[in-house]
């Protein structure tokens, strides 16, 4: 995705009230993280696990509680337990914001099985999720931002579209 | 010193508004069994982040303590969680990590901790303070003396392990326990 689609991307959902964003980067959305790195807004963790526990921690609080955690699609494998016993079994709302390499025949070939199950995965996990594009990425985010208002997680899938 | 009455001791030394976040097994049975007086989110799953947690809200709220009641087992899974902690030094948070050395709640397995120091780890990790306790008096002791400090603290408590007495199951659900938490 072009880069400044991601940044408008985490502009506009810092603007739409969320205010936590802890992650473990991802190339694929590289520009998105470096915007809320200049904006200071970006928490980086050593893991998917330990990002998802911190926004747990942070969407503890009464205000000021909508968070987001972003990973790749190989932190997302790491992460399905955390995401089942902690963030679904106490009803924390959250986005995920996900990498998505693998679904392309000649990407590199640690993501080649994880791409292809990814789908799979999100669905076996019930977490509803659509597929970030350029021309209606608004639209997936205004989804998004009215899921978390009504108390559900859900995730944003950001696909890697060339290979390098 | 067996861990409920480490727990005990530990209660004394935290006020009444101030958080603890506990991590899952047999930390949060016995603390849940001996009194739930406080803003307290009992981990049931995911173990290994307590900390985590403890550091977000600590985060969100640097005008109130918030105390990690940790396992030795439970802060092997997520020995990252210590360098982002150092890193970001919430001076509200206390990391009390009750250490018997072994996985208790799962059979008493034998832990690192048996070889390796926590504390050292902490200190590496650019903890403000950190200190291993080993009997009730040194503990009550250190509760004492880190209310005039700033964080991160860790308090490594050295028990025995006590397979003979168990507390029960939390009986609040997991949303009781987060919307418990989150009104207090």
């Amino acid at each position: 995705m072009k880069e400044v689609i991601q940044r408008k991307i985490f502009d506009y959902l810092l603007k739409n009230k969320i205010y936590n964003f802890v992650g473990v980067p991802d190339s694929t959305m590289k520009y998105f993280i470096d915007q809320g790195l200049k904006r200071n807004k970006i928490l980086i963790a050593t893991r998917e696990e330990e990002a998802i526990g911190i926004a747990v921690g942070m969407s503890l609080k009464k205000f000021q509680s909508n968070s987001l955690v972003f990973m790749q699609n190989a932190g997302f494998a790491n992460s399905m337990s955390t995401i089942t016993s902690l963030v679904q079994l106490y009803k924390i709302p959250m986005i995920f914001l996900i990498g998505w390499r693998g679904f392309q025949e000649n990407d590199a070939p640690e993501h080649t099985k994880i791409g292809k199950i990814q789908p799979k995965l999100l669905q076996a996990l019930s977490l509803q999720s659509r597929i970030l594009n350029e021309e209606d990425w608004k639209k997936s985010c205004d989804w998004a931002l009215k899921l978390i208002k009504e108390g559900k997680s859900c995730a944003l899938i950001i696909p890697r579209e060339f290979v390098d | 010193m067996i861990r409920k009455t480490a727990i005990t001791i530990a209660l004394e030394h935290i006020e009444f508004e101030e958080r603890i976040i506990s991590a899952n097994g047999f930390i949060s049975r016995d603390l849940f069994s001996i009194s739930d007086t406080r803003p307290t989110f009992y981990m049931i799953g995911s173990m290994g982040l307590a900390s985590s947690i403890g550091l977000g809200i600590a985060l969100k709220d640097p005008g109130k303590k918030v105390f990690v009641f940790d396992g030795d087992g439970n802060i092997l899974m997520n020995l990252g969680s210590l360098t982002t902690i150092g890193s970001l030094k919430p001076k509200n948070l206390v990391h009390v990590v009750f250490d018997n050395s072994v996985h208790e709640s799962t059979g008493s397995q034998p832990t690192n901790t048996n070889f390796v120091s926590i504390e050292k780890i902490a200190k590496a990790c650019n903890y403000n303070h950190t200190f291993t306790v080993r009997t009730e008096d040194n503990f009550e002791k250190i509760l004492r003396k880190i209310k005039k400090l700033n964080g991160p603290i860790m308090i490594v408590v050295k028990i025995q392990q006590n397979d003979t007495e168990r507390s029960e199951r939390i009986s609040i659900s997991p949303v009781g326990i987060k919307e418990h938490f989150m009104s207090r």
